[in-house]
């Protein structure tokens, strides 16, 4: 056979431009990798995880099973693109090979095989045709849905669709074309020389019973230059444009079962899970920013976007609330919120030798013992959480030095959250020196905020931190306090931080149901809301705050609760603003039911 | 039961019993109603008033006195629940239907335990600026232990101006108010010292000015231009400030005997519930809208619904009681048509 034919040329030039930019940049993606990410790459590669990779690969980019479970036909729409484009190809191969054995053909040979192929062949393999026609099908039914997403996305099972860039539109232009060019092109030959599946050949069949043969002859080139043009079309986009996360979610996936994760300082790795974004916008829904205050354009999404064509403002960097709502259903399963912060870093980060030197030796804690109670700042503005944790470590009996009683270095985080790194690492450090010098050995803290940075970034080794719910459930355990229950219903909201940023779900529950009857709201653990209070935006403002606390407290009372219970001064305070129903502390509830 | 009026004056505080009684005194039908079993409104709560340091009392006994010679006929201990144009229905069901309504329903105090960084509710010796005019009516300040503070702090703005707590509006009088009772102390406790926290002295009437002046010269009374962050109990009842003095941009951390916060004015939520059955507009703050703010500030969006008094703003008695004679004009030129 013959493989000429000026109308692969469309193909042929795109398919190479889009080689050779991925190959680039994921070649420049490499090189900058940091030393300990290498490191972890040569340790990965040759165990377990990578093989594991390798279903994980299949699951995701093939079959997309998480989005399959955030909605059905969302999840149909991605894996008939992605599953039936790739059984095309693999199918097409095998269709090569049984045909024509182990000659060579030239890739272009094999993606336009029906072209070059049905002059020529006398027989065929029905089977091969039929696989052919159905994953053609499968993909064209992805595309019909893809075009019902654009027009309403509710019908595919989400509330707002993605708002594209250019470059989006018009590769995502070329794809809607390429495979019912591909079903014309290939119909139109099946017309003139006989062959094709069930699909292909019937309508070829139809279309010769119908059209004159002269018509179909002078059809047949103008269809093949199109579907290659367009093949080749969305292939010089492609880098470009979303779809370069249909390559970019391999690497990920290996890069990330070897252990690579972003970190407040912005790296290579990063582009990877940038690039890896397809733009679903399963993320928008879930962000309450969109829901309860309807601003638009803020969203992981369009923040991902906005950093990877390099026109992020600050306004929207900052414009979230950290919730890690939008993270949990991510079905790329990207560090949504690291990588907002590492962004923050770069934006805002104010380098400054001298700015907290009046550290230098100030100690203003009291009290002895190996239990260290730090606080926190947001404790020190809702003082009844504070007396109540000082009533429970005296009625544990339990020897406690007060890191913050009389006032205190921050942990870090609210300067953390803003992009201030720099200035957050000096009060770690010093925070750090301060409980090593006491000799603690175990941390006792009432903020999540603070929580999170002492797990997420502390290094406190010998030293166990606890969250006060988590101590308290201890120490009920071991019987060294006990309550008296109290018949009222109370309602958990799981704060952000605590929840869904350090995994703490269940002591707090065993708390409650200890002191009152525990009752929950459908919007729970790592589905629950943010209360709206959050340290980390900056944009919106406190009427837009209360209205996201409203919107919580009337989800909160559905349960049927009398009251509400928490485990963070923050949500506390921003939730008792929206409500006259008591909203408690845990410490609170406990220090109250004291026997 | 239905009743049957003129003019329905919904609250007897200062507006609306002056109100009643211009009504009653040019000839018309009038109904004053009131939640409290008495009449007077926060002016009850109040020992003197600033800035002439004229008893309250006086000014409540004045007003009931006309009230009386005018014979106007006062509902007490009721409560208005819905109101339109042309009717007023009580929590007890009783109807009223009338040809216009006057709204005097004032404003609420703001809940000072909602800023719980300050303690109140908490701490022993934090009080709001209304219990402190209460210790005055009974003639002794002292802290919960029963001895007299040496030293005592006011902070000004507490749930005014403040976003944090949704208030954005001023509630215009607690500067001059804690001026007035800074010196109150000063005269009851001459050893003691008394710390004012401001923003800004906002001294927008007639002798006010005066005033802060006095309280610095004559009355030794120290201001500092910062707003106090947190307070937290020492032993003994005492308190621990901390705040920044943004004049010498230095933090700023203090011990007192005694914290007395400046509660603002808050509109009432019924605000919104009558706007929403009526059709009234709102102000951002929650108060009620005038029709305009020069020509036609006691009218409001609904023809014959009037306003008097802080239902639409934070304003000193003798605003209100201006008010309250403009509405009940306006109320009658309405009703003749
Ligand atoms: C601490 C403090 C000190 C102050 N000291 C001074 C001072 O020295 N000098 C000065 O000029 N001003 C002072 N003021 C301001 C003064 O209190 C007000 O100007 C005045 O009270 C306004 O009167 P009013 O009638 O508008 O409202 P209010 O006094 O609030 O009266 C409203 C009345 O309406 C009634 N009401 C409300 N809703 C209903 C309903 N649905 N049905 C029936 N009745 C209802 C209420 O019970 C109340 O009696 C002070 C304010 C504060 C906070
Ligand atoms: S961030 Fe995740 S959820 Fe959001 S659009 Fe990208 S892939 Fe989808
Ligand atoms: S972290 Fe929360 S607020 Fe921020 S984009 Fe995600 S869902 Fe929205």
């Amino acid at each position: 056979m013959i493989y000429l034919a000026p109308f692969t040329y469309p193909f042929i030039i795109g398919a190479a431009f889009m080689f050779l930019i991925v190959v680039w940049k994921y070649a420049m993606w490499f090189i900058d990798l940091p030393k300990e990410d290498v490191q972890k790459i040569k340790k990965g590669i040759f165990s377990k995880a990578t093989l594991y990779s390798v279903w994980e690969i299949f699951r995701e980019s093939l079959l997309h099973v998480r989005i399959f479970k955030r909605s059905l036909p969302l999840g149909y729409m991605h894996c008939s693109l992605a599953l039936g484009w790739f059984m095309l190809i693999v199918v097409g191969w095998i269709e090569t090979i049984v045909y024509l054995g182990n000659s060579f053909v030239p890739l272009y040979g094999h993606v336009f095989f029906r072209f070059f192929a049905a002059p020529v062949l006398t027989e065929h393999f029905w089977i091969l045709d039929f696989l052919m026609d159905f994953f053609l099908l499968i993909v064209l039914s992805g595309v019909f849905l893809a075009w019902i997403k654009r027009f309403s996305s509710r019908l595919v099972g989400i509330r707002r669709t993605t708002k594209h860039v250019l470059t989006d539109r018009l590769a995502m232009s070329f794809l809607w074309f390429v495979f019912p060019l591909r079903l014309l092109s290939e119909t139109v030959t099946a017309s003139i020389y006989g062959g094709g599946g069930f699909l292909t050949g019937s309508l070829g069949e139809l279309f010769a019973a119908f059209l004159p043969s002269q018509l179909l002859s002078s059809l047949l080139m103008p269809f093949w230059w199109c579907y290659s043009i367009s093949l080749g079309g969305f292939f010089c986009f492609m880098p470009f444009s979303r779809y370069m996360h249909i390559f970019t979610e391999i690497p990920l996936i290996l890069l990330r079962n070897w252990t690579l994760r972003p970190t407040l300082d912005e790296k290579s790795y990063d582009k990877f899970e940038i690039q890896a974004c397809s733009r679903c916008g399963i993320c928008i829904d879930e962000c309450q920013l969109q829901k309860v205050l309807g601003i638009e354009n803020v969203q992981s999404v369009y923040f991902l976007r906005d950093k990877r064509y390099h026109m992020l403002r600050l306004a929207t960097a900052q414009n979230c609330l950290m919730c890690g709502r939008c993270q949990q259903v991510c079905p790329v399963g990207i560090n949504l919120n690291t990588l907002r912060l590492s962004t923050r870093a770069i934006m805002r980060n104010i380098p400054s030798e001298q700015r907290y030197n009046y550290f230098n030796g100030i100690d203003r804690s009291c009290g002895e013992g190996r239990v260290g109670y730090f606080a926190g700042c947001m404790t020190h503005l809702t003082p009844k959480i504070k007396i109540s944790m000082e009533k429970i470590f005296k009625a544990a009996g339990e020897d406690v030095w007060y890191a913050d009683s009389e006032g205190s270095v921050c942990c870090g985080r609210p300067l953390m959250l803003s992009g201030e790194t720099d200035a957050a690492r000096k009060m770690i450090k010093f925070n750090e020196e301060l409980f090593r010098k006491h000799k603690i050995t175990t941390l006792v803290t009432s903020c999540p905020i603070c929580f999170r940075v002492f797990t997420e970034q502390y290094n406190l080794e010998g030293i166990t931190v606890l969250h006060h719910t988590q101590y308290i459930a201890s120490i009920l355990r071991s019987g060294r306090i006990a309550l008296s229950p109290e018949e009222c219903s109370y309602v958990y909201h799981d704060p952000c931080e605590l929840g869904r940023g350090c995994g703490v779900y269940d002591e707090p529950r065993e708390v409650i149901s200890r002191a009152a009857n525990l009752m929950e709201c459908s919007q729970n653990r790592e589905h629950a809301l943010c209360c709206g209070g959050s340290l980390s935006n900056f944009v919106i403002d406190d009427f837009q705050q209360q209205k996201i606390a409203s919107s919580v407290v009337e989800h909160l009372l559905l349960s049927g609760a009398e009251r509400i219970a928490t485990a963070c001064p923050l949500c506390r305070k921003t939730l008792s603003r929206a409500t006259e129903r008591r909203v408690m502390d845990i410490a609170e509830i406990v220090s109250e039911r004291l026997t | 039961m239905i009743m049957q009026t003129d003019v329905v004056v919904v609250g007897g505080g200062v507006a609306g019993i002056k109100a009643a009684c211009e009504l009653c005194q040019a000839g018309s039908k009038c109904v004053l109603v009131e939640r409290d079993s008495v009449l007077g409104g926060k002016l009850r709560g109040w020992h003197k008033l600033f800035p002439s340091f004229t008893s309250s009392s006086d000014v409540i006994e004045e007003l009931l006195n006309e009230l009386k010679q005018s014979n106007v006929e006062c509902l007490l201990g009721s409560e208005v629940v819905y109101i339109s144009s042309t009717l007023c229905r009580l929590a007890s069901g009783t109807e009223i239907q009338c040809r216009a309504v006057i709204l005097a329903t004032g404003y609420n105090l703001f809940d000072a335990r909602i800023k719980e960084e300050y303690g109140y509710g908490i701490y022993d010796n934090v009080i709001t600026s209304v219990d402190l005019e209460r210790m005055f009516h009974t003639g002794t300040i002292s802290t919960l232990s029963g001895a007299a503070p040496e030293k005592v702090a006011i902070l000004h703005c507490v749930g005014s101006r403040d976003e944090k707590v949704c208030q954005r509006h001023c509630s215009k009088v607690c500067c001059i108010t804690a001026v007035k009772q800074a010196i109150e102390i000063k005269k009851m406790l001459p050893n003691s010292e008394v710390f004012n926290f401001y923003m800004d002295m906002r001294m927008f009437g007639p002798g006010y000015e005066e005033l802060y002046l006095t309280a610095q010269k004559q009355y030794n009374v120290h201001f500092i231009r910062g707003r106090i962050s947190e307070a937290a109990q020492l032993p003994k009842g005492r308190l621990q400030i901390k705040a920044e003095d943004t004049l010498t941009a230095r933090p700023l951390i203090m011990s007192v005997d005694m914290l007395v916060l400046m509660v603002g004015m808050k509109a009432p939520k019924q605000n919104a519930l009558f706007a929403l059955a009526t059709g009234l507009e709102l102000q951002p703050s929650g108060f009620i809208s005038s029709k305009d703010l020069f020509l036609e500030a006691v009218l409001t969006s609904v023809p014959g619904i009037f306003v008097a008094g802080t239902v639409t703003a934070p304003k000193t008695i003798g605003e209100s009681i201006s008010e309250a004679t403009m509405a009940s004009r306006a109320a009658l030129k309405f009703i003749e048509g």
